[in-house]
């Protein structure tokens, strides 16, 4: 359970290593994601309590967010402003993303088949 | 009350109860409700919070500071969407070909999309970065919008509208487009509605689960990589 903690911290600390370092704009937490998915490749074996940790916290990623969306608070004059164009935008570009993403990879899949 | 109220107001162990307290009850509505999208606990317990910091005359910042451990856990979670990959790497390579083209597709249409819209309607620089990650789950979006100049919180809205709305039209959408491959339709979902989209996908069917969640995962490295080059070009 700590070794897998521990792994998990690693990880995000390493990347969050690197984005200082290299001064991109990709988040720690990612190139950490990164990190681990590499570490995982090249060791076989399995991880059952890695599994587990992980899983245990992306079934609760809803609570963790909380305290940004209470922020929102703050935000206000923003919303007043943008809120009609924020929330077209997100929902036109939603669906958008859905219908191509679909497409393409049906597309794709049937080449690949025919190709076989 | 009026004793013991300054010392408890700026303590995480008052306002970490609040929060878990407001969300477990938000989460029972939202398991009554069968999981709809639109009673989703974080849609439910946000606007309780609020009125509560804005009953008790709490600034946001105080809030912000004595819950922060929570907000902690999102590096981690957000590591650990590697390991979902890992042990499926054997689907994911199987269809590694076509899966990346639907990705860097569907990646690209989710940024310009959503960026288009916005610009168009006169949306600053500031909001432009907000709306950018819409489609990725919320830990990479906060980090992406306060890397790329934009509104964290806003963000983690904006991804919230994008997850209640793609868990609701995924079914009607992809069977009027005839997707019966469940890879297909799992993956689409995911791509654009992260964990929302995952969850609905794996009430229809456990292979459009998990390639929902493998969707997830890769579009986060993906729009994370496509910000980052937009960003630095």
């Amino acid at each position: 359970m700590i070794a897998a903690i521990a792994t998990l911290l690693l990880c995000q600390l390493l990347g969050e290593g690197i984005h200082l370092l290299s001064g991109l704009p990709l988040p720690g937490a990612v190139i950490g994601m990164f990190l681990l998915l590499g570490w995982l490749l090249l060791r076989p074996g399995e991880r059952p309590t890695l599994v587990q940790v992980s899983a245990w916290l992306t079934a609760h990623l809803s609570v963790m967010f909380v305290p940004a969306a209470v922020g929102l608070i703050e935000e206000g004059p923003v919303l007043a402003r943008n809120g009609v164009a924020i929330v077209v935008a997100t929902l036109v570009s939603t669906l958008l993303t859905m219908v191509v993403t679909a497409l393409v990879f049906r597309w794709a899949l049937a080449r690949q088949e025919r190709g076989a | 009350m009026s004793g013991i109220w300054p010392t408890l107001q700026t303590t995480p162990l008052l306002w970490l109860a609040v929060t878990l307290l407001v969300f477990e009850g938000a989460d029972r509505l939202s398991k009554r409700s069968n999981r709809h999208p639109l009673c989703h606990p974080v849609l439910l317990a946000t606007p309780v919070l609020i009125a509560i910091l804005l009953a008790t005359r709490t600034p946001y910042p105080v809030y912000a500071r004595n819950t922060a451990m929570l907000g902690f856990l999102l590096g981690p979670a957000t590591v650990g969407l590697a390991v979902p990959l890992w042990r499926n790497r054997a689907l994911v390579r199987r269809a590694a070909g076509p899966l990346l083209l639907a990705l860097f597709a569907g990646s690209l249409t989710a940024i310009a999309s959503v960026t288009g819209i916005v610009w168009a309607f006169g949306g600053s620089a500031q909001i432009l970065a907000t709306v950018a990650p819409r489609s990725v789950t919320t830990p990479v979006a906060m980090a992406l919008a306060q890397q790329l100049g934009g509104i964290p919180a806003l963000a983690a809205v904006v991804v919230l509208i994008a997850g209640v709305f793609g868990a609701m039209i995924a079914t009607p959408l992809l069977d009027a487009l005839r997707m019966r491959d469940y890879r297909v339709r799992g993956f689409a979902a995911g791509v654009a509605a992260h964990g929302f989209g995952t969850a609905r996908a794996f009430q229809v069917d456990e292979l459009g689960g998990t390639f929902a969640g493998i969707g997830m995962a890769l579009n986060a490295a993906m729009t994370a990589l496509l910000l980052t080059l937009w960003a630095v070009l």
